[in-house]
């Protein structure tokens, strides 16, 4: 298995949006690689025509709750933990880029 | 006044008993627990919050019952002190899952199995210490500092639930909740010499309870006894509309563990028995546990899990997997640690998770995120859940031949602080305990003696088929049996009133 | 750009390849999608909110079961396939309006696959496509089939999914609320979570008229089934058009864009006429389409850059642990069947059938809901299904017209005007009444549409302001011919000049003649008394 680099552990920090110092780098990457090569007996296994678990409970489908308003939070309860607001609205620094294909 | 100094280690029945028949109030009984709580958890750090003012204004409610005459009418848990892992949602209280990121959080819900448990009648004590977001095996990555094992301060008490396992066994609480993803209830329990129950995936409301992976979770309680966690398991069960994975069960624990175990069969695994890293002390005491078992009637019979080695794999490719999607949330945004001066949200956000999230948990997260990536994915998430579908195929093979399956919860006793570094070698330490969440089985840990050298509780598991984890309770109901109750660690029981 | 091609000349040499991404919130039902808060356009901020759609640490989400039925409504509308094995996924991306940083959606396999809606391109629009003049009717070539009008496109549906749509963002301190140059954003989660349906069409489409026809379509389909308000201004229902050139005669698919806010059914169609013709101009002056997302800014008529897409988006789907899984029963897609309401295609099938309608008058008719329920209810209320009656094919087609063209006018220009509100001055009986006085020659056409503004105006009957007006139109013989005698006599060199040739002259005799009838009289009649009088 090709180990990751310490390239490769700053694109996964970049797209998990953690911010990861030069100097943890080095062992953060040798952690991976270490905590990877324990995940090697899934590789070596043949699951030909075996087919996947999502679910633990396998009977268990079409869970759904009727179409039914239930009382929810107010605004001051919904913004009492966020660390900046503004009008009723969560408030943010700007935002560079943009998001998904919405 | 009674003398209430010996309270802590009352059952939940000898409580129930005890308001009863008013040799104590419950306001009495809770004024002595949070009192301990204040003496005697600076030595342990098993309460990250103690919640005087919830618990004495649930006890009030008891004693206004009690005067009513309507004391009867109360759930299991009347008058009982409790506590949570802090990792389960309590209107007006902390939340902080042991993480800086949720240092301040202050839920404004209630999670189902707290509320089931306070609808039960049980006094919140307040919230318990655990590895950050769940993510560990010895509550030393909590951002608040560890929990030291009661039986030996120098020594973890497990995890992550090691607060849980900790307070029941010092006595500061009578029961108490914890999670359980890969193990995080059954080795704590193990460690510290008290019952721990990982219910059957879909038996306890995980609503409310900060996921890591949710396809692995499960709510149960920690006691010092088998009753008492039956009791709990009577309060805590049923089909929450909130959780789609919830089931409708209706099982009384209370009397499988009236039951006695003959003609039960009980399955031993030589892959597990045999396997390398299992001390002699823990191998001897399970095997032992076997033996009384079998004195009593129950059939000891071998089952194999010829998959079992791959699940340690698989729970380390499905729990990274799935913790990295449910800790995306926690973004500086809505709620969380948010590191101050950024200008643009992309700089708010790296910093605020750096900062917000500890080593292990942002470990797991950039492996989860490595883990799902495309062409990775199909590498190892896909072939996992494969593997899952053999070990849950396992299972239902070895459970054709046994009731329950006995094994140990973990290789070793506790071990020292700082011991073991290595998180790729910490990981292994898991291998008795996940392929129980692999499978969605119910498993629990029992203590069955302690450990010749080191004089530290050991215990054993016990791993019952979906849905049949009244099993298990019969079985541990038999080991308590013969080996006894758990009790209260040596160093926290008797001194307050000698 | 300096100047854009005639979209008729890039077609002749390129073929555009046009796939849309339709997503539609499921307005009508009371609540979102994965929590029991209110669906509410407009509310306060943040008001409409509770843990699981703030995403709080802990919540979990339990799905709407009315939703479910909506989506597999539209997959049955829309001829697909209903998948009875499918789960729900989370695609993971960090984006401030997605309270979980994730969206749950559906992965591979969606509740429907593989569907279709066969267009009537008809009108002006028909002559977008290349090459129709060359096929005879009845004649099929890829996916078209040459009619009458124009012709019947076959558009492919690839799947409808279900997911949740993301809260709302405003951004300040930017110019016009734009991300760019804003210095912070506030963010409301009433919207998150509300149940979307998003519909993915194959790369069938040739035409931004196919495009258009394509969403008035499922527009009109959506809004038969109830299940969603399909307000493309208020964003419940938003297009994003896929657009890529290759040259005529090639199969090879070319680089693609993709185009956002086309808000109106005009801003769907001039954005991709405008981007298809952008890219040809890239395209011959020998430049390079970047795949990329644009936007198209209606005020300034052209697509603008909004994001360059250097490497596929990798949103590490995964399946959802926490919802199970559906496993549909056949019974239970039956009994979502069974609450198929009916159809546009069929309403205007049976409006042909019972009232003798063209296909072009029905298939107009239909358009929008409210209006044919209107003409339905006309028609109940007098006639009732006679195909075989000329004056029921008659009134038919006159209430057809004044349905198609005044009232769709006036539900346009007017937002007040609500024809299924029980206020609504213009009834059913007063429309007959209305084109009953037409029909009659009682009142002239041109009188009909100001009595038309009355009614609406004075909540009062056709009959009524007719008399009230004096607005008898004259239909008498005698006396229009008095008057074209009196207007021949007094005009003798026009008479000479008509007689010489110029046979245009005849408006100028009846015009005269309506004057001097106070423009009461029967225009029909008039023209036709002038025209005998003057070649006699």
């Amino acid at each position: 298995m090709k180990k990751l680099t310490q390239q490769d552990v700053r694109g996964l920090a970049s797209y998990a949006r953690i911010g990861l110092s030069d100097e943890e780098l080095p062992q953060m990457t040798e952690d991976l690689n270490n905590i990877i090569a324990t995940l090697e007996p899934i590789l070596e296994y043949n699951l030909e025509g075996v087919e996947p678990t999502f679910h633990p409970i396998g009977s268990l489908s079409n869970v759904m709750r009727e179409d039914v308003e239930v009382p929810g939070l107010t605004q001051e309860q919904a913004l009492s933990n966020a660390p900046a607001a503004q009008d009723g609205s969560f408030l943010i620094p700007s935002i560079l880029g943009e998001g998904g294909d919405r | 006044m009674p003398d209430m100094s010996r309270y802590y280690d009352l059952s939940v029945s000898q409580i129930r008993e005890g308001l009863a028949s008013g040799q104590f109030s419950a306001c009495e009984l809770t004024a002595a627990a949070l009192e301990r709580v204040d003496a005697e958890d600076q030595k342990i750090h098993a309460f990250l919050q103690v919640t005087p003012d919830l618990a004495m204004d649930a006890a009030r409610e008891v004693d206004q019952r009690i005067a009513q005459g309507a004391f009867d009418a109360m759930g299991p848990l009347a008058g009982v002190p409790v506590a949570f892992k802090d990792n389960m949602n309590l209107t007006g209280t902390r939340t902080t899952c042991a993480s800086r990121m949720l240092e301040t959080y202050v839920s404004p819900y209630t999670a189902t199995c707290v509320d089931k448990v306070l609808q039960a009648g049980g006094i919140p004590l307040g919230k318990l210490n655990m590895d950050e977001f769940a993510f560990g095996s010895t509550t030393e990555s909590s951002a608040f500092g560890p929990t030291c094992n009661p039986w030996d301060l120098t020594r973890v008490p497990g995890g992550s639930s090691g607060g849980s396992a900790a307070a029941v066994a010092a006595g500061l609480a009578t029961v108490t909740l914890g999670s359980d993803t890969g193990g995080s209830i059954r080795q704590p329990a193990n460690f510290c010499g008290v019952v721990g129950v990982k219910p059957t995936y879909g038996t306890v409301s995980r609503y409310g309870v900060v996921a890591f992976g949710s396809s692995l979770d499960q709510v149960g309680p920690f006691a010092r006894s088998v009753k008492d966690a039956a009791l709990a398991m009577n309060a805590l069960i049923g089909r929450d509309p909130k959780d789609c994975t919830s089931q409708d069960i209706a099982t009384d624990f209370v009397a499988a563990a009236q039951q006695d175990v003959a003609g039960m069969r009980i399955g031993l695994v030589p892959e597990f028995m045999n396997a390398p890293g299992l001390s002699s002390q823990v191998k001897d005491r399970i095997l032992e546990a076997a033996a009384k078992l079998e004195a009593m009637g129950a059939q000891i019979v071998e089952v194999t899990l010829p998959n079992a080695a791959a699940s340690i794999s698989s729970y380390y490719v499905l729990g990274p997997c799935e913790a990295f999607s449910n800790l995306a949330r926690f973004d500086s945004v809505r709620y969380g640690y948010c590191d101050p001066g950024h200008r643009d949200l992309q700089g708010q956000y790296d910093a605020s998770r750096e900062i917000g999230f500890g080593k292990e948990a942002r470990r797991r997260m950039l492996l989860g995120s490595y883990l799902l990536a495309s062409g990775v994915y199909d590498k190892y998430y896909y072939p996992a859940q494969k593997v899952r579908t053999l070990i849950t195929q396992d299972y239902a093979r070895a459970y054709e031949s046994c009731d329950v399956i006995l094994m140990p919860a973990s290789p070793r006793p506790a071990f020292k602080f700082g011991e073991i570094a290595d998180p790729a070698e910490m990981y292994l330490s898991d291998v008795f305990t996940v392929s129980i969440n692999i499978a969605g089985n119910g498993g629990m840990s029992v203590p069955v003696g302690l450990c010749p050298q080191t004089g530290m509780p050991i215990g054993a598991q016990l791993v019952c088929p979906q849905f049949k984890d009244e099993n298990m309770f019969r079985a541990a109901a038999a080991l308590e049996r013969a080996f006894g109750p758990a009790g209260v660690a040596p160093d926290f029981a008797g001194r307050a009133g000698e | 750009m300096s100047s854009v091609k005639k979209l008729e000349e890039v077609l002749k040499d390129w073929e555009a390849v046009i796939g849309l991404e339709i997503h539609t919130e499921l307005t009508t039902l009371n609540t979102k999608m994965f929590c029991g808060c209110k669906l509410e356009f407009g509310a306060q901020p943040n008001t409409h909110v509770c843990p699981v759609c703030l995403g709080l640490p802990g919540a979990l989400p339990v799905p709407n079961k009315a939703a479910i039925e909506s989506i597999v409504l539209a997959g049955l509308a829309t001829n697909c396939d209903i998948e009875k094995h499918s789960m729900f996924y989370r695609k993971n991306y960090m984006y401030p309006d997605m309270a979980k940083n994730f969206q749950t959606t559906q992965g591979p396999v969606a509740f429907c696959m593989r569907g279709y809606l066969d267009l009537d391109v008809d009108g002006a629009g028909a002559k977008e496509r290349y090459g129709l003049e060359d096929l005879a009717e009845g004649q099929t070539q890829d996916n078209i089939t040459r009619t009458k009008d124009g012709y019947v496109a076959h558009v492919g549906i690839t799947r409808i999914h279900m997911e949740e749509d993301a809260g709302k963002m405003i951004h300040v301190g930017g110019g016009e609320g734009r991300i760019a140059g804003a210095t912070h954003s506030l963010v409301d989660y009433n919207r998150a979570g509300t149940p979307l349906i998003e519909l993915v069409t194959e790369p069938d489409l040739r035409t931004p008229e196919e495009a258009r026809l394509f969403m008035q379509k499922l527009r009109q389909i959506f809004l038969a089934l109830g299940i969603s308000d399909c307000s493309m201004e208020e964003g419940s229902m938003r297009c994003d058009g896929n657009v890529s050139l290759r040259r005529r005669g090639t199969t090879q698919f070319g680089t693609k864009t993709e185009l956002k806010n086309m808000n109106s059914f005009k801003n769907l169609h001039d954005g991709l006429l405008y981007e298809i013709c952008r890219q040809a101009e890239v395209l011959e002056e020998g430049g390079i389409i970047y795949q990329e997302t644009r936007h198209w800014d209606p005020s300034a008529k052209r697509t603008i850059v909004m994001r360059v897409k250097e490497t596929a988006d990798d949103y590490r789907l995964f399946p959802e642990p926490d919802l199970a899984p559906y496993d549909l029963t056949d019974e239970w897609i039956d009994s979502v069947r069974a609450k198929l309401p009916e159809l546009p295609d069929q309403k205007a099938a049976r409006f042909q059938r019972d009232f003798g309608l063209s296909a072009y008058d029905a298939r107009h008719l239909v358009a929008e809901p409210a209006v044919a329920a209107f003409f339905q209810e006309c028609m109940d209320v007098s006639k009732g299904p006679d195909a075989q009656d000329d004056s029921t094919r008659k009134l038919a087609k006159a209430l057809a017209n004044l349905c198609i063209n005044d009232i769709t006018a006036r539900a346009n220009a007017d937002a007040a005007f609500d024809l299924a509100s029980p206020e609504c001055p213009l009834t059913p009986a007063r429309a007959v009444e209305l084109v009953g006085l037409i029909s009659s020659d009682a009142i002239s056409s041109k009188q009909g549409k100001e009595v038309f503004a009355a009614v609406i105006e004075l909540d009062r009957d056709p009959g009524t302001i007719v008399e009230e007006r004096g607005m008898k139109q004259v239909s008498d013989t005698g006396a229009i011919e008095a008057v074209v005698d009196q207007v021949i006599a007094e005009n003798q060199d026009a008479v000479a000049r008509y007689k010489d040739g110029n046979v245009k002259l005849i408006g100028f005799f009846v015009g005269n003649c309506m004057k001097a009838l106070k423009g009461q009289g029967n225009p029909k009649l008039i023209n036709q008394i002038v025209a005998e009088k003057l070649n006699q």
